[in-house]
């Protein structure tokens, strides 16, 4: 495997760890707020929304360094083919 | 890749999984309770938003005086990370107004000039992507527009509407949680050089690898 | 250098009059899009609140859009344009020269425009000439600057026609911005001047900065 596939295969899986140590954490209901801050009706819960987002960060992320390993490794490849063809003297 | 590369990478790594338990160590905050906990990510990937838009704008003002290649393909790195971090940004912001602002969006000075901002460096890259053979000229030309417009675009929408936080709240925060998010500013800035340095290197591949090419039809003829 | 940009306008001027094709499709086309803001928005025959002043900039936006395109359409179809650029003309003043001649083409549809618009929505929108006169030009030149600029850099791209708008748009939010509130504010029955005033310094200011800009980065970008 190229360096670059090492180096996001590792960093996807201290990702994954850090989910799990995230999830772990004793489920917290955020404190609710006094009841003149938000409409009665619309109580949420803090949770969802903080592990959506946390989530959604790590994901982004994620998938950019991914996009960025496979370009890499993509440009190397053609660089490789094209220094051995031009080894072999012939044309691209 | 340059020496330093890997062991930085490692530690961003690290630093990255220890955050969410630095952040668990945090005080709550006393009326936005646990959803404030989402400021640890979200102002850092505001700072590297503004970062990286002011990285582009620097970069195709260099390229447009000297015609160095080096800085185009900076440019183009950087608008592609203001991208990356301004949707982190312009989710992750929403996510936390719903809980403490009561509904998603709301079209304040703040929020409004970073989507405009954003929407710019969209255009650049689709520029760039469509815009045919010539089109890194062009591009730092907008990255500059975009860069000068800033300042407009803030204080337009400033003056039509206002309801977000004050900046002074960064100076004021007590150290239980200016540690934490301290400790996510250095841990995403060290992403951001990262991912700079990456997408400058692919850049520099393909740029070579065109040269290649160009050089092979010549030797073939 | 003044004096050739003149001449450059002169010259848009002759070709325009004779053909009138830009002058009447760009004023065409604002009257439509205001024909279907109406349909739109209208209802019971009582437009929104201040629903005037949006309708009247984006018409005068989108209008200005095409126009733009149409303009230097016609300079890439006959190459003038590069015939311009290799001529001995200072780059700057082919800049000017189109820049005027789309400000005035802009600024007469939005004299038919603004009739029509307080026809159409009952708004007070020749209140106050004056400040109006200045918010609109003034809105007009900054926009204008900015879209003669993208669009003289575009001319050679590839999917020009939607670059246009992509680039533009978003580029010129503090002119309708400042264009739409300063309106809406000479609309409302009892004028506050102060307010008037700053829109109209933040369009003069940007106007002042962007044509600047545009001088400097002009001969930058039309490398071709």
């Amino acid at each position: 495997m190229t360096i670059f596939k090492r180096v996001s295969v590792l960093i996807s899986m201290i990702l994954l760890q850090a989910t799990l140590i995230l999830a772990q954490q004793p489920s917290q209901q955020g404190e609710f707020l006094p009841i003149d801050q938000l409409p009665p009706e619309d109580q949420l819960p803090a949770a969802p929304l903080l592990i959506a987002a946390y989530s959604f960060v790590l994901v982004v992320l994620f998938l950019y360094i991914v996009s960025l390993a496979r370009r890499l490794t993509s440009v190397q490849r053609e660089m490789d083919r094209l220094d051995a063809n031009i080894k072999q003297g012939g044309r691209a | 890749m340059p020496k330093w590369f890997l062991p930085l990478a490692l530690v961003c790594g690290l630093m990255f999984a220890a955050s969410p338990l630095v952040i668990a160590s945090a005080d709550y905050e006393s009326t936005m309770g646990l959803v404030q906990k989402i400021f640890y990510y979200h102002m850092p990937s505001a700072w590297m938003f503004l970062i990286s838009a002011i990285v582009c704008g620097v970069s195709s003002v260099r390229f447009l005086v000297t015609g160095d290649h080096r800085h185009d393909r900076t440019a183009l790195a950087a608008a592609e990370l203001t991208v990356l971090f301004g949707l982190i940004t312009l989710v992750t912001g929403p996510l936390w107004a719903r809980r403490a602002w009561g509904t998603f969006w709301v079209w304040d000075a703040r929020t409004t000039s970073s989507l405009v901002s954003w929407m710019i460096s969209w255009a650049y890259l689709i520029l760039r992507r469509y815009g045919g053979p010539g089109s890194e000229n062009l591009a730092a030309g907008l990255a500059i527009f975009g860069t000068a417009n800033v300042a407009f675009i803030y204080v337009s929408v400033n003056y039509w509407r206002t309801i977000h936080p004050a900046t002074t709240v960064v100076p004021k925060l007590p150290f239980s949680m200016g540690f934490p998010l301290w400790f996510c500013v250095a841990a995403f800035t060290l992403l951001f050089v990262l991912l700079l340095k990456l997408r400058v290197r692919v850049e520099e591949q393909q740029a070579r690898v065109d040269e290649l090419y160009l050089s092979l039809d010549d030797f073939g003829r | 250098m003044m004096r050739v940009a003149w001449l450059i306008v002169r010259k848009d001027l002759t070709v325009e009059v004779r053909s009138r094709e830009i002058a009447y499709t760009t004023l065409f086309f604002a009257v439509s899009c205001v024909l279907v803001f109406a349909f739109a928005l209208v209802r019971d025959g009582r437009a929104p609140e201040d629903g005037a002043a949006g309708i009247l900039w984006i018409a005068v936006m989108l209008a200005g859009n095409l126009t733009l395109g149409r303009t230097f359409e016609r300079e890439r179809q006959s190459e003038t344009l590069r015939a311009l650029l290799l001529g001995p003309a200072p780059r700057a003043a082919v800049y000017v020269g189109k820049l005027l001649g789309i400000l005035a083409l802009l600024i007469g549809a939005e004299v038919a425009l603004v009739p029509l618009v307080a026809l159409l929505f009952q708004a007070r929108l020749l209140a106050h000439p004056l400040w109006l006169s200045a918010i609109l030009v003034s809105g007009t030149v900054g926009f204008a600057a900015v879209g003669t600029l993208f669009a003289a850099m575009l001319v050679r791209a590839r999917s020009r026609d939607v670059l246009l708008p992509v680039l533009l748009y978003p580029m010129t939010v503090p002119v309708i911005i400042a264009g739409v509130r300063g309106t809406a504010a000479l609309m409302q029955p009892d004028l506050e001047v102060g307010v008037v005033q700053f829109w109209l310094a933040l369009l003069l200011c940007f106007d002042a900065v962007f044509v600047t800009l545009a001088l400097w980065t002009f001969e930058a970008v039309m490398t071709d």
